[in-house]
């Protein structure tokens, strides 16, 4: 009797498993399927939304409708959710995105053989989108609203696009300074001085396009020989690099270094503010880096991420950029937007060899790799 | 007749499944790492090695040091407050569990950053309490959370291995006179010697292929399994990735081995029925092992609380406030990934656990001929870094035959098999305990395998099943090890948006977001234990 009961039981819990399990592997493998299934419903909805609005607002001459598509995005960091809201909002086309570094995107598209990873590669160092292009792994294109930026902020051949620039300063903890009673230093020499021992920290610039810009950045500023003698001494104050980009900002918030080399945007004068530190724009030379944005050859959606390149140039979403990324005027590259004021001193910026930026890249972090060891 | 050939067909399909997709979603990733680690271009080629042996020949040293110590500290804590809840009775059994708990279901860097806010060179507790300076990065602190992370499983390896001691041992000795210290010292310990190897095996493995821990807070200190990831991530270089997993593939495959050997042993022996066990005088041994257990207890407590104190709290010129807010930031990674998240680790430890009870199945009860091997396979996945297994899956799986880089797929396929060693390890220590008549008898009334595994495996196997189901389902939740090379934009995953919130500098969100992981895989815990019990009443 027991048994029986025990075995009916087991029986439905059994089937229950069974059907669980179905159902999942019909969800999970043709996952893909679904989402379409998906926007298929929604696209009714979609379409009498965009309607009204068409009704309400006269629409731009080259409006364009991608109801029912996805793009695939890696950005930089998950903080632009308003812009690609925004690009929903206007073309129908849905956004999915995934945050990574520009060199961990590149490391995987090799990894993979050159398959693309996404349809748009939005930010990082523009260093990673010179090397992928000779690389092969992008596609050429061109954009009506990219015909004011300046030369030096796009690719001639169109394989890439810069979004802003990244400026490179310090973060001092001030607590730290003051407990150790050191004088803040102000220029990248200063850092250099023999007092700072063990209190200064940046990443490593093979996975921090920041850091590299800076390394990068010094080398133009000082020369090769005086770089490589003033970055020896830098090391012998810095115990270790950081593995990941944010490593100076956050150790130096904790107070586990009283000087961390940064990309200055308003997020680093915000945790200065939450966290009583302050921000220094190195008054000898302040390194900088275009950051990129491109689409990836072969991309199902590559005519979605094109459109977005449009889109983001487009003066009132470079308006939007520059709030997300926290960005001053100095920052921006297209001419007439107007950025934030944190007091960028726009004369101090290196003067940067922006040509050689990608193709000297494993030149100069082999060189680097050998000064510093692997700390 | 036709029930039986029909039956007979479908398990022996099952069977060719079962072997089928072990050997392709684990051994060939498993053999591609090497391929890419010996071969280029098409011919053998040993330069990897001469470079890694020349250059960075020390971070072996460095790897095998911090397993060594860690396990050491890990069997320290451990078999302290196995013994000391074993003495204590069900009601402090409880509260430590719901403490040991807590280090198994969260995500496994989070104890790094609030070891860093705790204990860092101006922590909370070291500076600003202490008022004292220390450097913790390095490998003391790595040893620290790993030590951290892996005593919970221990505990409760060490915690079944003492119960099934027999407590008339105890009695009898303290009848004739021994002492507390001396029962602990001279009985348990060393009946307790097969349990305790088991663990710190288990121990060493899980600390030599862990690469998050030292890349946060290793400082300059590296390890193999740190610089295998940095090659991935931000070097591209695969091949030296490969060779690096290679290298640190060798000490924990001997360790393996002397882990299978030792564990056949121990499922030899069988569990007697617990009895309480009273302890009169107590003894300067069992205060030490007290005052450790409650050292550490508290100290998981503070981890924890520093995690819960950063999620519900904001800063304004360095002054702490209370706030919600972290929450409503953590929303819209939620909204992304928290459904798919629970879909991919349902369907992951559904499909697992089921694998790993076929895996006990035909292993010891049909006694197949291939299944020796793919129990041997099916453990892999614990012994290799996570990096190896998700270059493996890149390697193996970026082009035809089986394309499936860019696919849900090759992410559930990656946590499900990389879950496995717990489940199948369920799988045989549940149909080892099936007694034998019963297994015979249903075939001598005629039942064919397939009923054997209806009728017998499963009904015994329900409650094992479901623990295999909530641990593959916690683990699932929060790894992040191997499928961190795999995710594509449409894939991600919540352990995923919280590591970036982490890389981003928002430790409140991340905490947040940690809190809510947390909350998911106890639910499930809670869940699964609340079913199994109301069915036992």
């Amino acid at each position: 009797m027991m048994i029986f009961e025990r075995r009916e039981e087991m029986k439905r819990i059994l089937a229950f498993l069974l059907a669980l399990v179905m159902i999942f592997s019909i969800t999970a493998c043709t996952g893909k399927e679904k989402e379409e299934a998906a926007l298929e419903v929604t696209e009714v909805e979609t379409e009498e939304a965009t309607e009204e609005a068409k009704e309400e607002e006269t629409p731009e001459p080259e409006k364009v409708d991608f109801t029912g598509r996805t793009m695939n995005v890696v950005a930089t960091s998950d903080k632009y959710v308003t812009l690609f809201d925004k690009f929903t909002q206007e073309t129908g086309a849905k956004v999915e995105f995934l945050s990574m570094s520009s060199g961990e995107v590149l490391s995987r598209v090799e990894a993979e053989g050159g398959t693309p990873m996404a349809d748009l590669w939005f930010g990082g160092g523009l260093d990673a989108f010179m090397d992928a292009k000779a690389k092969g792994f992008l596609e050429s294109f061109e954009v009506p609203e990219a015909a004011d930026v300046p030369a030096e902020y796009k690719d001639p051949e169109g394989f890439w696009y810069s979004k802003g620039l990244t400026v490179v300063g310090f973060l001092l903890n001030d607590k730290v300074i003051a407990e150790k009673g050191f004088k803040a230093p102000e220029t990248w020499a200063d850092l250099a001085d023999p007092i700072y021992k063990d209190e200064i920290i940046m990443s490593n610039p093979a996975i921090s396009g920041t850091n590299y810009a800076a390394v990068k950045g010094i080398i133009d500023m000082m020369g090769e020989d005086a770089a490589w003698d003033y970055f020896a001494k830098l090391n012998d104050n810095i115990p270790y690099y950081g593995k990941r980009g944010k490593d100076p900002q956050e150790k130096t918030v904790a107070g586990e270094f009283a000087i961390g080399i940064i990309p200055v945007d308003k997020s680093a004068f915000d945790a200065a503010a939450e966290n009583g530190l302050t921000v220094v724009y190195p008054t000898d030379g302040i390194p900088w880096v275009p950051e990129g944005v491109a689409v990836f050859k072969g991309s199902e959606n590559a005519d979605v991420a094109k459109e977005f390149v449009n889109f983001m140039l487009r003066p009132d979403n470079q308006q939007i950029v520059a709030e997300l990324d926290g960005k001053d005027s100095a920052q921006l590259i297209k001419p007439g937007v107007e950025g934030l004021s944190l007091g960028l001193p726009q004369d101090k910026l290196v003067k940067q060899e922006l040509a050689t930026f990608g193709e000297q890249r494993e030149a100069i972090l082999n060189r680097w790799k050998e000064l510093t060891g692997d700390k | 007749m036709d029930r039986i050939k029909r039956d007979n067909f479908l398990e022996n399909i099952i069977y060719f499944m079962v072997v089928l997709s072990v050997t392709l979603f684990i051994l060939y990733p498993f053999l591609a790492v090497f391929r890419e680690a010996f071969f280029k271009d098409g011919s053998f080629n040993f330069e990897g090695f001469s470079v890694f042996f020349a250059r960075d020949s020390k971070l072996i040293k460095n790897s095998l040091m911090t397993g060594v110590y860690t396990v050491v500290l890990t069997s320290i804590l451990s078999i302290s407050i196995a013994v000391y809840v074993y003495f204590k009775g069900k009601k402090v059994e409880k509260i430590v569990f719901a403490f040991l708990m807590l280090t198994m279901i969260s995500p496994p860097f989070v104890t790094s950053l609030s070891y860093i806010e705790m204990f860092g060179k101006r922590g909370f507790i070291t500076h600003d309490i202490f008022g004292l300076t220390l450097n913790t990065y390095g490998m003391v602190g790595i040893i620290l959370m790993q030590s951290i992370g892996s005593v919970s499983l221990n505990t409760i390896l060490i915690l079944s291995g003492l119960r099934r001691i027999d407590p008339n041992i105890i009695l009898s000795a303290k009848d004739l006179g021994a002492s507390t210290g001396e029962i602990i010292w001279s009985i348990l310990i060393p009946i307790l010697k097969k349990t305790i190897a088991v663990s710190a095996v288990l121990t060493f493995v899980r600390s030599l292929s862990d690469f998050s821990t030292p890349a946060i807070i290793g400082g300059s200190f590296s390890t193999l399994a740190t610089e295998a990831y940095l090659n991935m991530i931000a070097y591209g270089n695969l091949n030296y990735a490969s060779v690096i997993n290679v290298v640190l593939f060798v000490p924990a495959f001997i360790a393996y081995l002397f882990y299978r050997k030792s564990i056949k042993e121990e499922l030899d022996s069988t569990g007697e029925a617990h009895m309480e066990v009273e302890l009169g005088d107590k003894g300067i041994l069992f205060n030490i092992i007290t005052f450790i257990s409650i050292f550490t207890l508290f100290w998981i407590g503070i981890q924890y609380g520093g995690i819960l104190f950063s999620a519900f709290s904001r800063k304004q010129a360095g002054v702490p406030y209370f706030t919600v807010s972290n929450f409503i930031e953590a929303k819209p990674y939620l909204s992304q990934t928290l459904i798919r998240s629970l879909i991919y680790s349902f369907f992951s430890a559904g499909v697992g656990s089921v694998i790993g009870l076929l895996i006990g199945h035909f292993l010891v009860i049909r006694k197949k001929k291939l299944m020796g091997a793919v129990d041997f396979v099916s453990m892999m996945p614990y012994i290799i870094p996570g990096s190896f297994f998700g270059i493996g899956y890149i390697l193996a799986f970026r082009s035809e035959p089986i394309h499936l880089t860019g696919t849900a797929a090759i992410v559930v396929l990656n946590m499900l098999f990389r879950q496995l060693p717990f489940s199948s390890k369920l799988g045989v220590e549940i149909t080892s305990a099936i007694p034998k008549s019963e297994t015979s008898a249903i075939r001598d009334l005629g039942g064919t395998g397939f009923n054997i595994f209806l009728d017998s495996v499963f009904p015994n196997a329900k409650d094992n099943l479901a623990m295999a189901f909530a641990n593959s389902f916690s683990q699932s939740m929060t790894t992040i090890g191997s499928i961190i090379f795999l995710v594509y934009p449409s894939q991600k995953v919540l352990t995923l948006v919280m590591f970036d919130a982490i890389q981003s500098g928002k430790y409140n969100v991340g905490s947040a977001l940690a809190i809510v992981i947390i909350l998911i895989t106890a639910s499930m815990n809670l869940l699964v234990r609340f079913l199994l019990k109301r069915r036992r009443v």
